[in-house]
């Protein structure tokens, strides 16, 4: 049979070459003759395939047409067919539910290219994003620290630093608090009982600490911080006074002069006292507004003043005011706070990355081109045909890139919010700069808790989306977005996550319906 | 890997370098003693005050610093590091000016007994022990007079050529009582990190260029050995790794003694190194040339620790660096 398998193998390849001797490009000999059999798990991966393999080629995913590859569950018919396999195609990192990655890994033949597609294809320049465990740490970790030696002024390692919150104004109250290692609380700020001479911190020359910022309404809030350095025996020195923006639940960029702000939305920030300048400014590590450093590349800090600061405490910082007498400074038990957290460890799934890459068109490129790289080693004899395909196929995806940026870029910036079924959109907003407000749960084969469907609401109020998407095949998880969309009177939208459907049957197709949709949908809106 | 073997010089400039790094290593240390803990100004006694984290980041380039070494007060880090293009994991000193890196081997971690607390009531803190039952917590969030120990991944190297993450893994603990590492989650929850009571390896990841604090638990006095490994991948795909033998002391007593509890079958070995500070093995050194290295090494810093002692009581505890190898 190996013999065989091998012969005919090396039969295709002879006449691979006669044909490429002979220069006869029609030549090729058809599905059937010797043509690859390739299993993927879905019907994306089995796209991108076809369009590398040609009629070189006979794909068949195993998910069904608009199926989930999050629950579905493989038949022993699915076993076969990936025991048939010449080459298979899985995503991997968690998208296909456990059983049907077993399904393909225990009925792979020996010495049968096996891909985990998300996985190799970072080695081909593919950007990937870790998996966030839990987006309520998905936000700026925000601080305070003094910054400057201080020496002209007298400072000395003994002097304090007085940070004092002398106004805040907002829709609600704002906390600034600590809490310790065994969980007691250590309010810095809080405006709930009025500013005044409690609501001030001492902090010695190059402090640095983190601390709770607890909202309790959504909207625009400006706090007036003011420095003072002491030292010993001496009247207090002014170390200035500024007052910062912070944007609670609500869009920065529709706060007024917010094109020429830096949205401070990421990594780590600390509001800092320079004891040598004897001002107030963010030390923020965060690049350019807007821009993440991908793969969480090294970025340096640096100053931003403060009239240009817009700090984005977005929804996903929604929180419940615990049942605990030692919290009751924040609010009655169950209120909704928005918080940005005094530590942001555990943000990331230990090891594991979002596993949707092909929202992204040139993570689908880092795809193909592996695709193209295993079918040329599994079937040297055509090696020039996957060639030649993909790169056809790739100066189209290029076309789709733009396409998609060019859409998306007609959105006003202040109206690029998405909220989708499930967290399946992360390299789509990464790509093209869009932002992921929300969605109904992680992964779609969870059930929404009552909290997860109020959190969804209230981010949907606040932000006064024009529109929420859902992605056709995830009939049931629609209907919670269906249902808080129609409550709150905003337009339901489509857009394709894992899986196509009738009205596009392809990967292009698919992202060119992405892009319109998103542009109609929010921009014309 | 190869910090199971003797650590062997890479040449002769390597070695003065070394040397002279070890006396210089001296000379800040004496800016941090004379560090007094400040005081606070009367009026500004009722506001919370917060400690301070002097060096929130990284520079390139930062010296290795070899020698025994104890740190009872102030803050270090943990973290992985290029040395000569080697993965290596060192203890990052922040309490002398500039801050400098020691072989984790080096180091003692010091938790005073002014790290004791009660374990509250409630369910939540259940994992410490029973409630009103003491233990010692070197916090999250800095407490004068108690050491602040925490991790970074800013190595500027670390930081740039790593891909994502780097992951922590903790192989084994031993000690007379039971060790933790968690932090406070919303509203203060623990989040446990290490878990001396679960099954080993445990592993946690660290996003790259960050630099963060948990909060260390023990619950009973004496030498707890931590068996750690930080490892990543390159962006080409390299696999680097590195595993060290971290010792901690807990209560009073003399905390020198941890450098002579030996590490158990099955952990990685954790003998001090000798006076080079450079983790690279290569060219080999002849054993005379170490001896009278080490003994010049020796009476260089032995010299230097005692001026500094007479000058000044010392918080930490200072030892020759004259090991042979």
């Amino acid at each position: 049979m190996h013999v065989l398998h091998r012969a005919a193998r090396a039969g295709a390849a002879i006449v691979a070459l006669i044909v490429l001797a002979t220069g006869c490009a029609g030549g090729r000999d058809r599905a059937g003759g010797g043509a690859l059999g390739v299993v993927t798990t879905t019907e994306i991966l089995a796209d991108l395939v076809k369009n590398v393999g040609g009629d070189r080629v006979r794909v068949d995913s195993i998910v069904p047409p608009g199926g989930d590859p999050h629950s579905y569950e493989p038949a022993p018919a699915d076993a076969a067919k990936v025991s048939k396999a010449d080459a298979t195609f899985t995503n991997h990192l968690l998208l296909e539910e456990h059983s049907l990655i077993k399904t393909i890994d225990s009925n792979v033949r020996k010495g049968v290219p096996n891909v985990s597609l998300a996985e190799a294809a970072e080695s081909y320049g593919a950007n990937v994003i870790p998996l966030v465990e839990n987006i309520g740490l998905d936000v700026i970790w925000l601080g305070l620290a003094v910054r400057g030696e201080g020496t002209g002024r007298g400072a000395t390692r003994s002097s304090d630093v007085e940070l004092a919150a002398t106004d805040l104004e907002g829709p609600g109250e704002l906390a600034v608090y600590l809490t310790e290692a065994l969980g007691q609380p250590k309010v810095y700020f809080n405006s709930a009982d009025g500013l005044d001479a409690k609501d001030v911190v001492a902090l010695p020359p190059a402090a640095h600490t983190h601390v709770n910022w607890a909202f309790s309404k959504p909207g625009v809030y400006r706090l007036t911080l003011e420095a003072k350095l002491r030292n010993a025996n001496t009247a207090p020195v002014p170390m200035g006074k500024g007052t910062f923006t912070f944007a609670v639940g609500v869009d920065p960029r529709t706060i007024g002069g917010a094109d020429k702000a830096t949205i401070l939305d990421d990594g780590h920030t600390d509001l800092a006292v320079d004891l040598d300048g004897a001002e107030l400014y963010a030390w923020t590590d965060i690049g350019r507004p807007g821009a993440r450093s991908p793969g969480g590349a090294a970025a340096a800090q640096r100053k931003v003043p403060v009239k240009d600061v817009i700090i984005d405490v977005p929804n996903r910082a929604l929180e419940k005011v615990p049942d605990d007498r030692a919290f009751s400074f924040l609010g009655k038990p169950g209120a909704q706070v928005h918080q940005l957290p005094q530590a942001v460890i555990g943000k990331h799934v230990h090891g594991e990355i979002d596993p949707h890459l092909w929202e992204d068109v040139r993570n689908a490129k880092a795809y193909v081109q592996l695709i193209r790289d295993t079918l040329r080693k599994r079937d040297p004899g055509h090696a020039a045909d996957y060639d030649r395909n993909a790169r056809a196929y790739l100066a189209d995806l290029d076309k789709l890139d733009a396409f998609v940026r060019a859409q998306v870029a007609q959105i006003p910036a202040d109206r690029r919010q998405l909220i989708t079924t499930h967290d399946a959109f992360g390299y789509l907003a990464q790509a093209y700069s869009m932002t992921v407000a929300g969605f109904v749960v992680p992964n779609p084969a969870q059930e929404p808790s009552a909290e997860q469907v109020a959190k969804l609401t209230q981010t949907i109020r606040n932000l006064r989306v024009p529109a929420v998407f859902m992605e056709p095949g995830l009939a049931r998880r629609s209907a919670v977005l269906t249902q808080v969309a129609k409550d709150q009177g905003v337009k339901v939208c489509k857009l394709y996550g894992d899986a196509f459907d009738d009205a596009a049957r392809n990967y292009v197709a698919m992202m060119r319906h992405n892009a319109t949709e998103l542009r109609k949908c929010l921009g014309d809106a | 890997m190869s910090n199971l073997r003797p650590r062997t010089a890479a040449g002769w400039t390597g070695l003065l370098a070394a040397l002279a790094a070890a006396v210089m290593s001296f000379l800040p240390a004496v800016d941090a003693a004379a560090r007094v803990t400040p005081s606070l100004h009367p009026s500004v006694q009722a506001a919370a005050r917060v400690t301070p984290s002097p060096s929130p980041s990284v520079q390139a380039g930062e010296r290795t610093v070899t020698g025994r070494t104890v740190i009872a007060d102030g803050h270090v880090d943990i973290g992985p590091r290029f040395l000569d293009g080697k993965w290596t994991v060192q203890v990052r000193d922040d309490t002398v000016r500039p801050p400098v890196w020691r072989n984790v081997e080096d180091v003692v971690l010091h938790t005073v007994d002014a790290a004791k607390v009660k374990v509250p009531e409630g369910s939540q803190f259940s994992f410490l022990g029973k409630p009103g039952t003491e233990v010692w917590v070197l916090p999250q969030v800095q407490q004068q007079g108690v050491l602040w120990p925490g991790w970074n991944t800013q190595d500027p190297q670390v930081a740039s050529t790593i891909n994502r993450e780097v992951t922590w893994s903790l192989r084994g603990v031993t000690g007379p009582g039971r060790f933790a590492l968690f932090v406070n989650g919303d509203f203060g929850a623990p989040k446990v990190l290490f878990d001396g009571s679960r099954p080993y390896p445990q592993q946690m990841g660290i996003d790259l260029n960050t630099h963060a604090h948990g909060n260390w638990v023990f619950s009973a006095p004496g030498t707890y050995l931590l068996d750690i490994d930080i490892s990543g991948r390159t962006l080409d795909g390299r696999q680097v790794n590195d595993r060290r033998l971290l010792r901690i002391f807990v209560g009073a007593g003399s905390p020198d003694a941890a450098f002579s509890v030996p590490a158990p079958a099955g952990f990685v070995a954790g003998g001090t190194t000798p006076g080079t500070g450079r983790a690279e093995s290569g060219q080999g050194f002849p054993g005379w040339a170490w001896l009278i290295i080490g003994v010049a090494g020796a009476a260089v810093v032995v010299a230097i620790t005692i001026t500094v002692m007479a000058r000044r009581p010392s918080r930490r505890a200072a030892a020759a660096a004259g090991k042979e190898a």
